[in-house]
């Protein structure tokens, strides 16, 4: 096949391709009846259409990092605060409630249990045992005239183990019943409190 | 490109400092964080208990105790491990009891006593607490009592019904006699002859601790 061939059927296809197409206005018609029998999109309520609708927005490194760690952050003393190793919540409470079963609360059961320690030469006495959470420093004894130092809390019912730490080093109260050394080195007192008495 | 690098090398800097800031201020309301790292292993045995059906608060309080007592963080946990085991036993002796029963059970076996001894104290009775009981034999075996004396004692005491006061008189008199210098066994066996077992009771009303109860 040469150029000379093909020149008659390329003649022929522009001559085609030139004639205005004749469309049966009938045709158009049926078209756009079925167009207009289509159900229109049903448009998103304003407030919900805004909120679902997906968007761009830019953010730099800083900010991205900020929000990151923000995240982590409110994650882990969230995970820590919400809730114990009892797996009970402590929403609410706060961040030292890591023991929540050890008796602490003041309530109106409690009986006022009076400590006594003798150590005229001492500088300082501290009470210390499950009630207050093993805390060297939260119950301090106060002097009194004849040598002997004192200290009055309120105390809930049952089994108490505890201590003095007089200037530093630990002591059982000599006056109550004792619990054995269990490893520490220090052997501890025991309280049984019950209402209105104590042993 | 360089721009970048720096950005990202502040906002790395950023995110750690909250993050160390974060993880500072959940340690500072954990007290047991002073455990470092052997707070997995005490973890364990926080688990261990939960499964049994041993209460966690005794084994909570002796590692809050070993802190303070300011003990290498190993040897709490080894402490915590071997009161785990007690509280088993105990709760094995004695069957469903409260934290506080089950506690003072523990320390007893820890201060000699045999998980068989503690059988005698399983049947439950109405009004009546074991607590007394064994907070006065720990006692008396922290006082160098030998064990099968001061079992004997207490059991005879509660099988005859002793209540709260009989025991405490008795730990009250023993205590004395050993501190005027008698031998321990035998101040104990010179008081139990003469401390009545049965409490007094009062007039028409029967006495307490004497109906069974099938649980606590």
């Amino acid at each position: 096949m040469t150029d000379s061939d093909l020149h008659p059927y390329v003649e022929w296809i522009a001559r085609e391709a030139r004639r205005p197409v004749v469309v049966d206005p009938a045709a158009r018609e049926r078209v756009m009846a079925a167009v207009r029998a289509e159900p229109l999109p049903r448009p998103q309520s304003t407030v919900w259409g805004r909120l679902l609708r997906p968007r761009a927005f830019t953010l730099s490194p800083v900010g991205g990092a900020l929000l990151a760690a923000g995240l982590v952050g409110i994650g882990v003393l969230g995970g820590t605060l919400a809730i114990n190793r009892d797996g009970q919540s402590t929403v609410g409470q706060p961040p030292v409630a890591v023991a929540p079963r050890l008796p602490v609360s003041h309530s109106t059961t409690d009986t006022v249990v009076r400590f006594v320690y003798l150590a005229p030469q001492a500088d300082k006495v501290y009470l210390v045992g499950d009630f207050n959470g093993w805390d060297t420093t939260k119950t301090p004894l106060s002097r009194a005239g004849d040598g002997s130092w004192t200290v009055t809390i309120p105390l809930s019912a049952g089994r108490h183990v505890y201590g003095f730490v007089v200037d530093g080093s630990w002591a059982a109260d000599p006056h109550a019943p004792r619990a054995p050394d269990d490893g520490f080195g220090h052997a501890n007192s025991v309280k049984l409190v019950r209402r209105g008495s104590s042993l | 490109m360089t721009l970048s690098i720096r950005r990202g090398f502040r906002a790395s800097v950023v995110a750690a400092s909250l993050l160390f800031a974060s993880t500072l201020s959940a340690q500072d309301g954990d007290p047991l964080a002073k455990l470092e790292n052997n707070r997995y292993a005490f973890d364990l045995i926080l688990d261990s208990a939960m499964a049994a059906g041993i209460p966690t608060g005794p084994l909570l309080s002796k590692a809050r105790e070993g802190i303070a007592k300011k003990i290498d963080s190993r040897k709490i946990v080894e402490v915590v491990r071997k009161l785990f085991g007690e509280l088993r036993i105990a709760h094995a002796a004695l069957g469903g009891v409260g934290e506080q029963e089950l506690s003072a059970a523990a320390t007893l076996l820890e201060a000699g006593a045999k998980p068989s001894q503690l059988e005698l104290f399983r049947p439950r009775q109405k009004g009546r607490s074991d607590l007394t009981a064994f907070i006065v034999w720990t006692d008396f075996l922290s006082r160098s009592i030998p064990n099968e004396e001061a079992s004997s004692a207490i059991a005879k005491l509660w099988r005859d019904g002793a209540d709260d006061e009989i025991f405490q008189s008795l730990w009250t008199n023993v205590k004395g006699d050993i501190s005027q210098g008698l031998n321990p066994g035998t101040a104990l066996q010179n008081r139990i002859r003469e401390t009545p077992g049965r409490a007094s009771p009062a007039p028409g009303k029967p006495p307490e601790g004497q109906e069974n109860q099938s649980s606590r």
